[in-house]
This record gives structure tokens, C-alpha cells and sequence, in this order.
């Protein structure tokens, strides 16, 4: 398979976590993802001031898609890819980066940030996190365990009958 | 491919239903959704065409529980059927770890059928995968059709070698489609926990 499963473990993921919050407390933003690209969810902070957020594995699913198609028509434009992608509307603005081949940094945030103050610390932060995340290319694998399987089925028993 | 995330004891799997346009993959998506507990589910995106057509794709996040601390998640998409959105559907098979192949009983779908198959051997070699990688599950749908075909003419042209495992549903009564998922969701656990 191309496409290699990503894991974060204990102090990379709290590192991830603190970038993303570091960016929204310097930022104003409301709402920061990490999303892998095959739309997981891998790591999101919310500034205390916000509503509840969105349907984050929607918003998730929905941004890796985008970014897949924007990826192809990307290639269809002999480009080999588009990094960001910008969606603004009257209230509020999705600010999409790519960190690495894997993830994407997803912001969310009202009219009153500018975009370009966001761009810049995006832009930092997409550094740090790809270089948390690069640092796990060498981690082990770690084992789900003999008992994973048993414990498995009886889940899907309970919820599919 | 899977995402496992150890440190927030996550595990994400991705199941995709697959097969020719107006089978009955949305159909199987909405009897999930109407049928599981909302707190175990979340909301049901449908990206459609005016009349009701996939036209990028449907998506239902489910939650499984908690397996050996680790909340397992399967998120479960359809692709557009209909023969020109082959882009979509290609996009969708990225990180795929199942899928459900929904074949049509209709005596004039047997050919759209076949050729649903050959595409998706296809498109999942584009992404690198070999079809015998990935578990899948055959599901005969609208076995209720007066005129149905016989299950097993259908499979001998989706799955000569009878090596998937089959069942024959009728999605809009809910007939076969939690068996279906079942097992597939079955496989993919089997597969992620033989492979760690």
C-alpha cells in the first residue's frame, strides 16, 4: 500500500497538541485541526471563547476530500500540488495548509482575523509539526494484543447483532 | 490504511461501499444510520445531485466502543456509481481498509456489475493496492425484484473464483445490510491485529 497508517504517540502528541494551541492563542483563530489525509482526525483545539464546534469527523472527512481533489486537479494543471486552500465566506474563513505528504493543518476563524497575520504563524507551525511528525518515521510499532480480536467481536455483536 | 492514535487511544478504519450506480449503497448507509444509537454515531454527510444521485460521496462516521482501551471508529463512505464520476470514486479507495461491493439483481445490470468490479480492481491498483490486500464483501442486493437474477449468475461474473464472502440483501427493507457490515468490520479488525 501507498498509503502508510500515521501514529502519534505520548510526547509527540502532546507536542502537536501545544503547537496547535500556541497558534490559536497567538492568532485569534477559533477552531485548529490536524487532519490526516484520509480524513482522521488526529489531533483539534478549540480557543475557550468558541461555541461548540462543528462535526469535527465531518469537517475532517470533508477538508481531506477537498484537498484530494484539489491534489488531482493540481496534477490535471501540470502542477505537482496546491499547498494551501483558502474558503472564505461573510462571517468566517477555512484556512487549509499541507504539513508533509500526510496531514493537513485545517483553521477555522471569524472575519475579525486577518488572514495574512494567520497565514504567517501557519506557516511556522506547519514547520514544527512536520518536524514532530518526521521524528516518528523511526518510531516502533507498537502491538495491539492477543485479546484485541476477542474483544472486537464482541463490540460488533453488541452493535450489529 | 488504518490510523491508530496511541496516545489518544483512537483507532480509525475506513470502509468503503462500492458497485454500479442506483445498487443500493446509499440505501445501505441510511439503514445504518436510522437503525444505530445516535450517541454511537455521528452525522450522515451526503453530497448529492438535485435528484438524489452520490455525486462525490455519502459518509457516516460509527463508533464502535472501546477494544483493549482503544476507541475504535469505522467511518464508512459510498461512491458514485454512475460510470463518468470515476475521479470521485478513485479519491474515495485512498486509505481504504474494506469494502462492501453492492451488486444490482436487475437481469440489465449484470454488465454494469462486471464492469463496477474491473473498475475498482483498477482504481485500487492506482493507489498500489492489490485487490487480494483488502477485505471485501460481496452483498447481492435487491433480492426482492420479481425478475431477479439467480445470486450465483451474478457472482460468476463479479467473483468466479467464489473467494468473497456473499450476501444477499435487500437494503431498503434493511435485509442483509448490519450482516454485511458485520463482517466486513470483522475482516478489517482481523487484518489490523494480525499486522501489529
Amino acid at each position: 500500500m501507498i498509503e502508510p497508517s500515521l501514529e502519534l504517540y505520548g510526547d509527540a502528541y502532546e507536542r502537536v497538541d501545544q503547537q496547535l494551541q500556541d497558534l490559536l492563542d497567538t492568532t485569534g483563530v477559533r477552531y485548529g485541526l490536524l487532519v490526516d489525509r484520509n480524513g482522521f482526525v488526529l489531533s483539534h483545539k478549540e480557543a475557550l471563547w468558541a461555541p461548540r464546534p462543528p462535526a469535527l469527523d465531518s469537517v475532517a472527512t470533508l477538508v481531506a476530500s477537498n484537498a484530494a481533489a484539489t491534489a488531482a486537479l493540481a496534477n490535471l494543471l501540470g502542477e505537482r500540488t496546491f499547498s494551501e486552500q483558502i474558503h472564505q465566506g461573510e462571517n468566517g474563513t477555512l484556512y487549509v495548509e499541507s504539513v508533509g505528504d500526510q496531514t493537513l493543518l485545517t483553521l477555522i476563524f471569524d472575519a475579525s482575523v486577518p488572514l495574512g497575520k494567520v497565514k504567517v504563524y501557519a506557516k511556522k507551525t506547519v514547520t514544527q509539526i512536520a518536524a514532530i511528525l518526521d521524528e516518528l518515521k523511526d518510531a516502533p510499532t507498537p502491538q495491539l494484543g492477543e485479546d484485541f480480536n476477542k474483544g472486537v467481536n464482541a463490540l460488533l455483536d453488541d452493535l450489529l447483532g | 490504511m488504518s490510523t491508530i492514535n496511541f496516545a489518544a487511544r483512537e483507532i480509525n478504519c475506513k470502509i468503503v461501499y462500492y458497485g454500479p450506480g442506483m445498487s443500493g449503497k446509499t440505501t445501505n448507509l441510511k439503514h445504518v444510520f436510522s437503525r444505530v444509537p445516535g450517541h454511537l454515531r455521528g452525522d450522515m454527510v451526503s453530497l448529492a445531485t438535485e435528484d438524489e444521485r452520490t455525486l462525490f460521496f455519502d459518509f457516516l462516521p460509527l463508533d464502535l466502543g472501546t477494544v483493549q482501551g482503544f476507541k475504535t471508529r469505522f467511518h464508512l463512505y459510498t461512491v458514485p456509481g454512475q460510470v463518468f464520476y470515476n475521479a470521485s470514486r478513485k479519491l474515495i479507495l485512498r486509505g481504504v481498509d474494506g469494502i462492501v461491493f453492492v451488486a444490482d439483481s436487475a437481469p440489465d445490470r449484470l454488465r454494469a456489475n462486471a464492469e463496477s468490479m474491473r473498475n475498482l480492481r483498477e482504481n485500487l491498483a492506482e493507489h498500489g493496492i492489490d485487490v487480494r490486500e483488502v477485505p471485501i464483501v460481496l452483498q447481492i442486493n435487491k433480492r426482492d425484484l420479481p425478475n431477479a437474477l439467480p445470486a450465483d449468475m451474478i457472482r460468476a461474473v463479479i467473483d468466479p473464483g467464489k473467494e468473497l464472502t456473499m450476501f444477499e440483501a435487500m437494503s431498503d427493507k434493511g435485509v442483509g445490510v448490519f450482516e454485511t457490515l458485520k463482517t466486513v468490520s470483522r475482516l478489517v479488525l482481523e487484518r489490523l491485529s494480525k499486522t501489529r
